[in-house]
């Protein structure tokens, strides 16, 4: 259990994270979603007591993570961008390390028990320069396991890594959810999707949502933006599509009309009844947010509009979903 | 090479829950992993090799002209590795804290339950350890001399017992600077500045001394310096408590100091 409340912290005249709030579960992975510096790392580097925040206060497993910074050390388990690991090191030298500084009884054992969890038994004795940039992900997550922590932070574990080695490691982040409180960030959105029962988006130093995935998708599809396809002039059809009730714009664009509503109501049953009763042909309609990709644009819009810069978003998104 | 497959079927074996911790000693972990470091290290063979190579030339000519200078200086050999501390105590201390820095392993460290001073306390004893081992092996210029003539074993053994107090207090104002900086280079050069300025201290101390009204500030200079609790001292038999606890104090506020630097580091991180 994470809890964390009106979390800032501040260097200098930089304000890397403003009045963060958000709790992640237990039996849970809590997504960290956000662009690069965003503030998921330091935000995670508050949580593992690496460094203190200016302001706000956050519990980790019910201890408050700066009174109480060893307490909060002791239950959770790191694994921080990177992954720095003792190059000279053999992987299983390297856990018995850690296991001692961490005090951990039978470490050598557990060592073992570690290592053959993220699959690197085979290895366990080679020195850690040699290791694959997938293993030594894999490396620094054994380490991170090796006290049983019940809190897990885990820093873009599948930075770098190749297509086979992210799937490898999103299971086995799964699956470490199901016993832990995992929270574990991303700038991948398709990702967080992927992995998450929950998710938090953070962009410039705030949030700036929460919810399921699933949840997420809904809320922002109502109100969103909808591609209708026909059979016939797209040019007739855009006026009928201009003038349902409720459309704020429409344009014709990805071999179809993209209409705009002006509120939250589905404007799909109003389109598709005007272009019925044009004797226009249906071929498809359907919302154009459909992923985290769309509602990560959509909720940083403003941000963008404010820079002027707005890219052509739509086709971005199509690109992605096709 | 292919990586071995991740284990993630249904049939995964869960990790055992009752993992016990408690008695951790950090920092004699981190102590036990630096001191396999050092016996492992080419640098820290190429110090050895150079400093006993440098001595046995030393010794060597002294000893063959030993018959025609009289008396025998017993402290030759703690005083020349006092000396040339200025030499081994950066290139033994350099690597210790600004490599973790640099590599982003004090990142996790930090994030362990110990507290900093494990941490550096480890570190300082894994150094002074293997200084202590090139100190031992150095005896043995005192047993070749006590097997050709017959030298002062008493003062021997305060000159021998100053170089080893001597030794802690320099590594210690080393790792100052390795904490300060994450470059070894940066760090090896200004530790060995320091080290140079505090051995020339009683020097500088000896020319203010002359001046007047500067009787004082001399006086502390003088203190501060290391050649004068170790010089005129143990280096010629005089054991005063007073010269070991200045090193034992040099020990203590240099490894403080490092222990506040690494703190404010995680602070400004």
């Amino acid at each position: 259990m994470i809890e964390v409340q009106n979390l800032t912290k501040r260097y200098g005249e930089v304000l890397a994270i403003n009045g963060v709030s958000f709790t992640a579960q237990p039996g849970q992975v809590t997504g960290f979603l956000g662009p690069n510096g965003a503030g998921k790392t330091t935000t995670m580097r508050i949580l593992t007591g690496f460094m203190p925040p200016t302001d706000g206060k956050a519990t980790v497993a019910g201890y408050d993570v700066f009174e109480q910074s060893m307490d909060v050390r002791k239950r959770v388990g790191y694994l921080p961008e990177n992954v720095p690991l003792y190059r000279d090191m053999t992987a299983r030298d390297y856990l018995s390390y850690i296991g001692e500084i961490r005090g951990v009884k039978n470490r050598k054992a557990r060592a073992e028990e570690v290592l053959e969890r993220v699959g690197l038994l085979t290895r366990a004795n080679s020195r850690i320069r040699t290791l694959s940039k997938g293993m030594r992900q894999r490396v620094g997550l054994a380490q991170a396991l090796m006290h049983n922590p019940p809190v897990l932070i885990l820093d873009e574990p599948t930075i770098g890594l190749d297509p086979l080695q992210v799937l490898e490691l999103r299971d086995l982040v799964r699956d470490l959810g199901h016993d832990h409180t995992v929270l574990f960030s991303t700038h991948i959105l398709s990702e967080a999707e992927q992995v998450c029962d929950n998710v938090i988006i953070i962009n410039q130093g705030h949030i700036i949502a929460e919810g399921s995935p699933a949840g997420l998708r809904s809320e922002l599809e109502r109100g969103g933006r909808v591609l209708a396809r026909i059979d016939g002039n797209l040019e007739q059809a855009l006026v009928t599509v201009q003038n349902v009730p409720g459309i704020a714009s429409a344009v014709i664009q990805m071999d179809g009309i993209v209409a705009t509503p002006t509120n939250h109501d589905d404007p799909r049953p109003l389109i598709a009844q005007a272009l019925i009763e044009k004797g226009f042909k249906l071929l498809e309609l359907r919302p154009l947010a459909i992923n985290l990709e769309e509602i990560f644009l959509e909720l940083t819009r403003h941000e963008r509009e404010a820079l002027a810069v707005e890219p052509d978003t739509i086709e971005e998104s199509e690109a992605v979903s096709s | 090479m292919t990586d071995a497959p991740m284990i993630h079927s249904e049939s995964t074996h869960h990790l055992s829950e009752d993992v016990s911790t408690g008695g951790a000693l950090p920092f004699w972990a981190v102590f036990k992993r630096e001191v396999a470091l050092y016996f492992r290290s080419p640098v820290a063979y190429a110090i050895a090799f150079a400093l006993f190579f440098f001595l046995s030339l030393v010794f060597n000519g002294y000893l063959a002209q030993a018959n025609q200078r009289a008396p025998a200086q017993p402290s030759l050999i703690p005083n020349l590795v006092t000396f040339l501390l200025f030499l081994i105590g950066p290139l033994l201390t350099m690597r210790l804290i600004a490599e973790e820095t640099r590599e982003g392993t004090l990142e996790v460290l930090m994030t362990l339950p110990m507290g900093e001073w494990h941490f550096i306390l480890g570190k300082f004893l894994a150094a002074w350890a293997y200084y202590t081992v090139l100190v031992i092996i150095s005896l043995v210029y005192q047993f070749v001399w006590s097997q050709v003539g017959v030298p002062d074993q008493g003062v021997a053994l305060g000159a021998y017992l100053g170089a080893w107090l001597y030794g802690g207090a320099v590594l210690a104002v080393c790792m100052i600077w390795t904490a300060v900086t994450e470059d070894q280079i940066v760090a090896a050069f200004l530790s060995a500045a320091t080290v140079l300025v505090l051995y020339l201290a009683d020097i500088a101390a000896s020319a203010l001394a002359a001046q007047p009204n500067l009787g004082l500030v001399a006086e502390i200079l003088r203190e501060l310096g290391l050649q004068a609790h170790y010089g005129s001292t143990l280096a010629v038999g005089v054991l005063r408590l007073h010269d070991i606890l200045y090193f034992i104090f040099i020990i203590i506020g240099a490894l403080f100091i490092t222990t506040r630097i690494v703190e404010t580091r995680r602070w400004r991180a």
